[in-house]
């Protein structure tokens, strides 16, 4: 009967009704897309919040290194500035920390917690796909034995064939009937889960920019010239440069 | 002729060639013709006194030659090649031999005030046209003045006086030409040569200065005309004095960077003559532009500043040998001709230090090659020179000539030097995380959260920052820090060069230092070496200044910057975190809501997770068979639950004592270790054998598995009904025997023996096993005894009973 090698297995039964095998495979779908999602999210986050975190520290750095600079010993107004700049980069360094910190904690973390989730659920559904593929073979077993002729030997491996069918099924019924109930609750959870995290990660931005904000606008009034627009400010630079370029021992171009 | 002859002459002398070797009259004849006619066509408002002449004029003039000539027999050896070269530069172009004069006023000057009278009537008159008239009434004058003093008092006043208005009025027309033709120039050549197709390259580079030059001249003329004076006023000249006074250091500074400008455009000019089509539409414009001059070059046009320059000393002396020292503006006159000659000098000083710098301010980008080919003796020599005198100032052999004003400048131009380019590193550090950051495309996700307030806002916020917030702060840092740094670093290298090329000329120079005589070469060392610092110690307290102004302002621009985007963020981040629903939390309230959130969050995560994995994980747990079951009842009764392994892979054995072992096989465990303490082989009993196996195909064998007993043969289904009739003709006796009280072994199904080693049993029918296995260690053959008959069934035709189901078979029974 079974002369066609690959359908070897395949019960003629219909053992899992197509609409209960449609919603699980939607709900796969949906928690795999959300899987990749979120490890997206997370690989950026911490992506971004790492080249955040380094461009504070470059930012530092640039102040740190003028202030060791012994330009500074020349002049006490400079050294003034410098020391300011100095004084306002660590300060929002610190902050940046702070925020990054809070960062890690409220939405990094999650998000880590939150995909860390997927293997064990992925490992179910292959889980439930096996007992699927045993439970297949098995009941394709049983039908073979049934079609046979009811002898001795028949009989008996018919109903060794049934009992080795029952737990296989019963497991399968559980796990399938357990993920299509923990699936969409899972999905569902997330709406929960993140809401906290994005709300966090706004508001710590709030926090810093405003800190920033402080931080800057005092340094700008101490340093900085007033009020200057970006064209006023270009035109200053390109007039110095040109003095510069008017020395004769500058080599031009 | 005789005319032209002293008009060549005067010419001649005016170019800076008086030295010149007079005594060949021929020579002059033709010389003179060149420049007559160039000076016919060089100044179209020629004055009608030309026409006037005088006897006596080849006299005097021969008389001059002649005094000219004596003092050339002195460095006549000298100069003779010299003035071959001038003659055939006069021939040529007149232009050249002005830009001559440039470069050697000084010697013009001297010279100047060695001749004698003579050239001073001469010059008088200079390369104007009513220098014969001049000349003519001069000698009458002269004669009759030998007949009545009285009146050659007088007449010698009133000619002193022409003479001193003619040479005004040779300055202020002259002016106005060369501003003219300076004008023509400038706005119809120009425009002429801009509307070329293709435009010749590098246009605007040569007339880069003129504008200040025009400027200066046009202002110089406004101001002698603003006070509507007369030539004739003592006045005019007074204010002509005033003006060019208070004009100079513009016109120093208009000129100096013209007349240096002026040898790139002649390269440039050059250039052009290479390409002979253009060079030729360059002429075509250049005549049509100017057709009243007889031009025949651009350089026609734009030697003028370079000729006019030099030509105000010798104007201006003019004008104050005319004029008495009892004039009111005389002291003034000559205060202005000797700042007219200071003007060339410092423009010749001017040229020379640009040259000095230009030669040695720019990196030499020479191939090992080239450097090789560049070895010479000399070159090795002065290598070696300054470098054993480097030595010797290292050693302290040698004092090294300190001075301390460079030492000031250098130590800070070489600590501005290392700020900046450290700053410009951390600066395009600082660009290189922002390009980072805005790669992180962190709104790009979607949780499927349409409803939800805060990922929305995130999102918008996020694609707001990337889109422009982050994109404009990067450009604004771009282009107020980033490049102007960048410019600023490459300015560093002409400072650097010359620092450390003045170091080598100083090592040069302090060797010869000390010489009381000094050769030609020695001299342009020790030249060079006080050019360079001279030249540092004037520009580079500049350089220093300006590079520390702009550092300071490009941090005050990075602050700022810094806070407009933090301006920008803030507004941002607010406006939309006011529209989160616990946007009127406070801020702690709200962190600890957060964090308790997001802890709850996980503990929800956890217990999924471990539901998941308990019941979905738990394995399949499959019937055993009766040998099985009857194995493993056996070896946990010997040795305990707790040693209890299953075989997960099929074991072959290898060496002595091994097991082989199938898939599912039970085992107890012995020892963990075999006999040389390798803890990989554990001694385990098999029921029948004991050996060894790897311990990585053993797994311990739950025992809660036989909690809920498998029971498989549970009278569930109607089928097992029909065996259990069978079974249940129990042998009271036969359970007795039994090894186990709570099951019976029974033939589950018929079976016929084959031969004399295997026994028949019928279903139902009790057994008593006796072996699980053949003698090969089979399971799938037990050996049983069965009515008092001992052989072989197959281990799957054996079921277990409970007997308990034993209790309930009395009522078949």
């Amino acid at each position: 009967m079974n002369w066609m090698p690959f359908k070897i297995g395949q019960p003629k039964k219909q053992i899992v009704s197509k609409t209960v095998e449609r919603d699980f495979e939607r709900e796969h779908e949906k928690l795999q897309k959300l899987e990749d999602q979120t490890k997206k999210l997370h690989k950026d986050m911490k992506k971004s919040t790492e080249a955040d975190l380094a461009m504070s520290k470059a930012a530092v750095k640039i102040s740190a290194d003028l202030l060791s600079n012994p330009l500074c010993e020349q002049d006490q107004a400079f050294l003034d500035s410098m020391t300011a700049l100095d004084t306002a980069m660590k300060r929002m360094d610190a902050f940046n920390q702070e925020k990054v910190n809070q960062i890690q904690k409220t939405v990094i973390d999650p998000l880590k917690k939150y995909s860390s989730v997927f293997p064990s659920l992925n490992m179910a559904v292959k889980r439930r796909e096996q007992a699927l593929q045993d439970y297949k073979r098995l009941q394709s077993k049983v039908e073979k034995y049934e079609e046979k002729e009811k002898t001795g030997p028949a009989i008996v491996k018919l109903c060794q064939a049934k009992d080795e069918l029952r737990p296989v099924k019963e497991d399968f019924e559980a796990k399938n009937k357990q993920l299509l109930d923990e699936m969409p609750k899972f999905y569902q959870s997330r709406i929960d889960y993140f809401q906290p995290s994005f709300e966090a990660l706004i508001r710590a931005q709030v926090v810093y920019f405003t800190e920033m904000y402080n931080i800057f606008s005092q340094l700008t009034d101490q340093i900085d010239e007033a009020g200057l627009t970006d064209e006023q400010r270009q035109k200053e630079t390109e007039a110095k440069l040109n003095e510069l370029r008017s020395l004769s021992i500058v080599a031009d171009d | 002729m005789q005319q032209r002859l002293s008009s060549a002459a005067q010419h001649s002398e005016d170019s800076g060639i008086k030295r010149g070797d007079l005594s060949s009259l021929q020579l002059i004849q033709d010389f003179a013709e060149a420049i007559s006619i160039m000076e016919v066509s060089g100044r179209p408002n020629t004055s009608p006194f030309k026409l006037h002449k005088s006897a006596s004029t080849p006299l005097r003039y021969s008389g001059a030659v002649k005094k000219v000539a004596k003092k050339n027999q002195t460095k006549e050896s000298g100069n003779k090649e010299k003035d071959k070269q001038v003659e055939y530069d006069n021939a040529s172009s007149e232009e050249e031999t002005a830009e001559d004069l440039v470069l050697k006023p000084t010697t013009d000057s001297s010279e100047l005030a060695d001749a004698g009278a003579h050239r001073i009537s001469l010059r008088l008159p200079s390369e104007d046209s009513f220098s014969e008239e001049t000349l003519v009434s001069e000698e009458r004058l002269a004669e009759e003045a030998k007949k009545k003093n009285e009146e050659e008092e007088t007449a010698a006043k009133e000619r002193q006086a022409q003479r001193q208005m003619m040479a005004i009025e040779e300055l202020v027309q002259s002016e106005k030409s060369y501003l003219k033709m300076l004008q023509i120039c400038t706005v119809n050549i120009r425009n002429s040569l801009n509307n070329l197709q293709p435009p010749p390259p590098d246009l605007d580079s040569l007339f880069l200065y003129t504008e200040e030059v025009m400027n200066v001249s046009s202002r110089l003329l406004s101001k002698l005309e603003q006070k509507q004076l007369k030539p004739q006023n003592p006045e005019f000249l007074e204010n002509l004095c005033a003006s060019f006074l208070s004009l100079s250091s513009e016109i120093e500074a208009a000129y100096k960077e013209y007349l240096w400008n002026y040898n790139h455009v002649s390269l440039v000019e050059n250039d052009y003559k290479q390409n002979e089509a253009l060079w030729s539409d360059i002429i075509k414009v250049v005549k049509s532009a100017a057709p009243e001059v007889n031009a025949t070059s651009l350089s026609f046009f734009l030697v003028m500043p370079v000729q006019r320059i030099a030509r105000y000393p010798l104007l201006l002396q003019t004008i104050q040998k005319h004029t008495d020292p009892s004039h009111p503006a005389y002291a003034l006159l000559e205060q202005t001709a000797n700042t007219s000659i200071a003007l060339n000098c410092n423009i010749n000083e001017y040229k020379r230090f640009r040259e000095v710098a230009d030669k040695y301010k720019k990196t030499e980008n020479l191939t090992i090659m080239d450097k090789i080919n560049r070895l010479s003796t000399h070159s090795i020599a002065k290598k070696t020179a300054r470098f054993s005198q480097y030595i010797k100032h290292e050693t302290g052999m040698a004092p090294k000539l300190v001075d301390e004003e460079f030492d000031t400048l250098e130590g800070f131009f070489n600590i501005l030097e290392y700020g900046i380019l450290v700053l410009l590193e951390n600066v395009e550090t600082y660009l290189f995380h922002l390009q980072r950051l805005l790669e992180c495309k962190t709104e790009e996700f979607d949780f499927d959260m349409d409803g939800e307030k805060a990922p929305i806002c995130y999102k918008e916020i996020h694609t707001a920052l990337r889109q422009w917030i982050l994109p404009m702060f990067e450009k604004r840092m771009r282009t107020l820090i980033h490049k102007p740094l960048c410019e600023l670093r490459d300015m560093l290298v002409g400072p650097k060069n010359l620092i450390r090329k003045r170091l080598h000329k100083l090592l040069d120079y302090e060797v010869i230092e000390g010489k009381p005589k000094l050769s030609y070469e020695e001299q342009a060392v020790a030249n060079a070496y006080k050019t360079i610092n001279t030249l540092l110690l004037n520009e580079l307290p500049c350089f220093n200044g300006l590079a520390l102004q702009m550092i300071w302002g490009m941090l005050g621009t990075f602050s700022c910057l810094h806070r407009d985007l933090a301006a920008d963020m803030e507004q941002l981040f607010q406006g939309f975190a006011l529209q989160l629903p616990h946007s009127s939390c406070h801020p702690k309230e709200f962190q600890e809501w957060v964090e308790t959130a997001v802890l709850e969050g996980a503990r929800n995560l956890d217990i999924l997770c471990q539901s998941v994995q308990e019941t979905l994980n738990s394995p399949v747990v499959q019937p055993l068979s009766p040998s099985c079951q009857r194995l493993l009842k056996h070896l946990t009764d010997k040795h305990g639950s707790g040693k209890i392994f299953q075989v997960t892979n099929t074991v072959v054995g290898t060496r002595d004592f091994d097991l082989t072992l199938t898939k599912g096989e039970f085992v107890a465990l012995i020892s963990e270790f075999d006999t040389r303490g390798d803890k990989r082989r554990w001694l385990v009993d098999s029921g029948a054998k004991k050996g060894y196996v790897p311990s990585s195909k053993l797994i311990r064998y739950h025992q809660a598995a036989e909690d809920p007993p498998p029971s498989p043969f549970l009278p569930t289904s109607g089928n097992m009904m029909a065996f259990r009739r069978h079974s249940c003709i129990p042998d009271p006796q036969l359970i007795h025997v039994t090894s186990q009280p709570l099951f019976q072994v029974v033939a589950a199904y018929d079976f016929m023996a084959r031969g004399n080693h295997e026994v028949s049993v019928r279903a139902g029918e009790p057994v008593r096993v006796l072996e699980s296995q053949d003698k090969r260690g089979n399971s799938e053959w037990s050996l049983v005894e069965a009515r008092g008959q001992r052989g072989y069934v197959p281990s799957n035709y054996l079921t277990r009973m409970p007997v308990g189901t034993g209790s309930l078979a009395p009522p078949l029974h």
